[in-house]
């Protein structure tokens, strides 16, 4: 009879400069029931082993900072709870199709940069001074990009995009729905701007509409709609583009 | 002396087989279905132009158990198809929004599905009531 | 080492921090500012805020009230002045994150919709959702990208500012993931790096609100002000202290106690009404509402979680699933994925926790800390608007009013300053290095980091909670001195370059220990009870005679630190009875205050 308060990790550990290659180190914590896999983590690294590397910070599911392969599946490590996984040993991997630079710590620039990419800012369609207050925007208005900017950044969707991990400079789900949140926003005419950013191979057209971005998403912003009314838009844009040429 | 290296693990050749991907997979190539049957069809038309004989020929065919063990599993895999392919409908429009809030996904995918369900059973009473 | 020269260098990217470089580049376009954060700016401790920000919009509102409601909530320990220009400039800070496309909730027509909060006598807090902070956060990181002059440096770790006549000249930092460390120079130098919540043990802070700015700023003798006055939030999650927001009160929530009485009609705090009545019951003030649980607990009226914790029960089941969708997803989201609960059909046990620094680096009006060319702005901050008690939903304000205030200010400075001297910088910045290196390769002192936080917050919460003593607070003090010391013999366990987080944690620690011992003797020295600050030994009553001033913790290095006090400003609100509920409505009626 296996011991519920007690559990088996299998962390993934690489240490550049020391190990050729990722390889699994295995943990076992105590308290097992009660703890988060963070917390797991934490405990670990307080008790067992400071070098282990992970990055965290709110603890409650909204920095984005946690991601990372649970059991196989890119989960935020702040909320999926021991005691929710099935028995048995728990595999903690770092965040599938992004470079490891130590144990549980991927490469994040690249992600950054594309988000950078799609002009992620209000691009007015009629600029307004302080004094002459807000813009309008109603709760419809306001529902038609709101879950997109519901996006924490924590790169899950990439983890789980196979066109992602076939080519990194694909844009990617995360940066489509920022793109998608100003581009659905009624105080927002850039637009044309952000569509002339994601044309080709890089841009939208590297989905497949595997649509499991949208799955793992821990705060349902459906990245994959994102995307692939982009490809619609993308598409309607070139034919539109040709007509004004003529 | 920067020590920095960091480390791509590449990812599988065989990513398509794998759970979670293996529902996209199979919808992926249910959609080959379609373009079968497409052919079967094409089939139809070019025996029909080519005259009566070649028409007679083809129905034959039509009958054979062959083509009705083919025809049961091209409908299912159309079927899993067009099933599929509704559940992914919402991911691929623009929100629909109504009193100010936007239509759920699972909402999108049931009226569709029924509406496609709907359109096939009126085809078929159609073509039931125009061959009868 | 590398050497990046800008004009102005802002330490931390989060709200105060993203708007200070937004200001200062509009400001004057042609300099070069330089953005440096721990982590990715999104994942500042911004982004962890939930209910939303103050500003006057409604018309049966007034500055007036704000200013009354701030000062009051503050225990008059305020600058008022300071108040009095963060009033006039909240709305239009507000308006401007809305003009960036801050997601505000709205109302059917497209106006800005504003929600109640506690000691609020006119609802005034706009609100997204209950993801306020995180949509001001991402809106201002993301209208940051628009401007090519703000040169960010993400994930670069601060070890120590520059300094030379008398003046701050840049940082020195470190690159978790090379190793790799960069001097900035620059003619002047914005601290926003936050908070230090995480000197206690439950609280609501993420792992980086550890106190880097307030230390740094501190060990180069710039005082830190009113740090005995630390925030407990009253509705957390017990154990971990994840927050849940004050809007849960605000949109009518019930606190009850073990018998599903609302007891905080026991502490004046009534009349009980069904629907929320502002600066009444739920929405009093969060000092007194953390204060009224602590007396809960002393009278065995409260509830004990599966792991140990007193707790009360945060009842939100009257308002609705349809309620708790639109205007508490977040809130009901955290019930249900860390508790298994869901809200709509059980009510959240929820106890105090430590949340929120009232004090920080002691700046004036225009963010100027006493040191040349160094200013701050935000939590690490004492701008002077909190007083002994900060008012739920004036934090999120602050960080625009006075980022911009800062961006501002410090390119004033950097355009008037002469031509930063480079050598004597980089010698120090390369001797702040070497000491950064020695502590990762030490051996053989045997002390692990994590054990020294793990006493170093126990103390604290034991000395510096909601109810203090004498006697505790100078066990606290002396506890924190032993600590200092064994935190020389710390050894790690990681002796390497990339990702070396266990030497990160063990810095942060010598921050916090700083922090904290500014904490413990402002708290100990502080003889009266005031705000944040309640003392049951002797010194129960606020006592404006003595401590109607503002307390100042001087650096010292090893020993302890030096306390001593400086004035408080009053313009228009002289020192009255702080109270809410009947009593308050009372005293308003007659115009002798609250």
């Amino acid at each position: 009879m296996p011991d519920p308060a007690k559990r088996e990790l299998r962390i993934l550990r690489y240490q550049p400069g020391v190990d050729a290659a990722p390889a699994f180190g295995t943990f076992w914590v105590e308290n097992a029931e009660n703890l988060s896999v963070l917390e797991a983590l934490q405990s670990i690294k307080d008790t067992l082993d400071g070098s282990l590397a992970f990055r965290w910070s709110c603890r409650m599911a909204v920095c984005g900072s946690c991601g990372m392969m649970i059991n196989g599946a890119p989960k935020l490590a702040c909320s999926t709870l021991l005691r929710d996984l099935p028995p048995g040993p728990v595999t903690v991997e770092p965040l599938n199709n992004f470079p490891i630079e130590r144990d549980l710590v991927i490469s994040v620039g690249g992600f950054v940069k594309k988000i950078e990419s799609i002009y992620p800012y209000i691009i007015p369609k009629e600029p307004r001074t302080i004094a002459q207050g807000p813009y309008l925007q109603t709760p419809a208005q306001l529902a038609a990009y709101e879950s997109f900017s519901d996006c924490i950044n924590c790169m899950l969707c990439y983890a789980a995009c196979p066109q992602f991990g076939e080519n990194p400079d694909f844009i990617g789900p995360g940066a489509m729905a920022l793109l998608q949140r100003y581009n659905g926003d009624s105080r927002d005419a850039g637009r044309q701007k952000r569509l002339d950013a994601i044309h080709g191979e890089d841009g939208v057209w590297s989905c497949t509409a595997v649509g499991i971005c949208s799955e793992v998403c821990p705060k349902s912003v459906d990245p994959a709609n994102a995307v692939n009314q982009n490809k619609t838009n993308s598409a309607f844009d070139f034919f539109l583009r040709f007509l004004r040429k003529e | 002396m920067n020590e920095s290296r960091p480390y791509r693990r590449p990812q599988p050749g065989n990513w398509w087989a794998k759970p979670p991907y293996r529902a996209y997979t199979a919808r992926e190539l249910s959609g080959v279905a379609v373009a079968i049957y497409g052919g079967v069809l094409f089939a139809g038309l070019v025996s029909l132009a080519r005259g009566p004989e070649n028409w007679a020929g083809y129905v034959g065919f039509l009958k054979s158990p062959t083509s009705l063990a083919l025809h049961v599993l091209l409908l299912a895999a159309v079927v899993y198809h067009v099933i599929t392919w509704f559940q992914t409908l919402p991911k691929t429009m623009p929100k629909l929004i109504v009193n100010g809030e936007a239509v759920p996904a699972k909402k999108i995918t049931g009226l569709a599905t029924l509406l496609a369900g709907a359109t096939s059973l009126a085809l078929v009473l159609v073509v039931l009531g125009v061959t009868r | 080492m590398e050497i990046f020269e800008a004009d102005v260098l802002i330490i931390g990217a989060g709200g105060a921090g993203l708007r200070a470089a937004i200001a200062a580049t509009l400001a004057d376009p042609s300099l070069t500012i330089a953005l440096a954060s721990k982590v990715l700016p999104m994942r500042s401790h911004t982004v962890a805020a939930e209910g939303g920000s103050a500003g006057v919009i409604q018309a049966h509102d007034s500055l007036e009230n704000h200013f009354n409601d701030t000062v009051h909530g503050g225990d008059w320990l305020c600058e008022q002045d300071v108040v009095e220009y963060f009033v006039s400039q909240a709305t239009p800070e507000l308006i401007q994150l809305e003009h960036w496309g801050c997601p505000w909730s709205r109302k059917p027509d497209g106006e800005i919709n504003v929600r109640a909060f506690g000691g609020m006598k006119i609802e005034r807090t706009w609100f997204a959702a209950d993801r306020s902070g995180f949509h001001i956060l991402h809106t201002l990181f993301q209208t940051s990208t628009k401007y090519p002059q703000i040169k960010r440096f993400d994930e670069a770790f601060c070890l120590d500012l520059l300094v030379a006549d008398g003046r701050a000249q840049g940082a020195v930092l470190l690159s978790p993931s090379t190793g790799a460390f960069t001097t900035i120079l620059a003619r002047s130098v914005i601290l926003a790096t936050g908070g230090a919540g995480r000197v206690f043990r439950q609280n609501t802070n993420g792992g980086i609100v550890t106190g880097d700015g307030m230390a740094l700023a501190y060990r180069h003798g710039v005082p830190l002000r009113d740090m005995e006055f630390v925030q407990y939030h009253p509705t957390c999650m017990p154990g971990s202290g994840i927050l849940f927001s004050e809007a849960c009160r605000g949109e009518g929530g019930y606190l009850v106690n073990k018998d599903g009485y609302r007891y905080l009609q026991d502490y004046g705090l009534g009349p009980v009404t069904t629907t929320p009545r502002n600066k009444t019951m739920e929405l009093g003030p969060r000092d007194r509402l953390s204060q009224a649980f602590w007396q809960e607990e002393r009278k065995g009226r409260t509830l004990t979680t599966p792991n140990g914790e007193s707790a009360v029960h945060l009842d939100l089941r009257h308002l609705g699933l349809a309620k708790l969708k639109e205007r508490l997803p977040l809130i009901r989201g955290l019930a249900m994925e860390f508790m298994g609960i869901d809200p709509a059909d059980t009510p959240i046990p929820v106890r105090p926790a430590v949340h929120y620094t009232m004090g920080g680096i002691i700046t004036d009006i225009q963010t100027a800390t006493p040191l040349a060319g160094l200013f701050a702005a935000g939590e690490c901050s004492s701008v002077g608007i909190h007083g002994a008690n900060r008012l739920g939903s004036n934090s999120l304000g602050e960080l625009t009013v006075f980022g911009r205030v800062a961006g501002e200010q410090a390119v004033k400075f950097a355009k008037e300053a002469p031509a930063v001297v480079a050598n004597k910088l980089v010698d120090q910045a390369k001797a702040a290095a070497a000491k950064a290196v020695a502590l990762r390769d030490q051996k053989g002192g045997g002390e692990r980091h994590s054990v020294l936080r793990k006493e170093m917050a126990a103390t604290m919460e034991r000395g510096c909670g909601i109810y203090r003593l004498g006697t505790e607070m100078q066990e606290t003090c002396d506890k924190l001195a032993e600590l200092k010391q064994r935190a020389k013999a710390i050894t790690l366990d990681d002796h390497s370059d990339v990702w070396n987080t266990d030497w990160l944690a063990a810095i942060e620690l010598g921050y916090q220990l700083d922090v904290a011992q500014a904490m413990a003797h402002s708290a100990l020295e502080r003889k009266e009870s005031r705000g944040a600050h309640q003392r049951l030994d002797g010194f129960e009553k606020r006592d404006d005679d003595k401590y109607l001033a503002h307390s100042l913790a001087h650096y010292r290095g090893d020993g302890p630190p030096e306390i001593s006090y400086g004035p408080v400003k009053i313009t228009k609100s002289q020192p009255g009875t702080r109270a809410y509920g009947a009593l308050g409505e009372q005293l308003e009626k007659d115009g002798t205050h609250a």
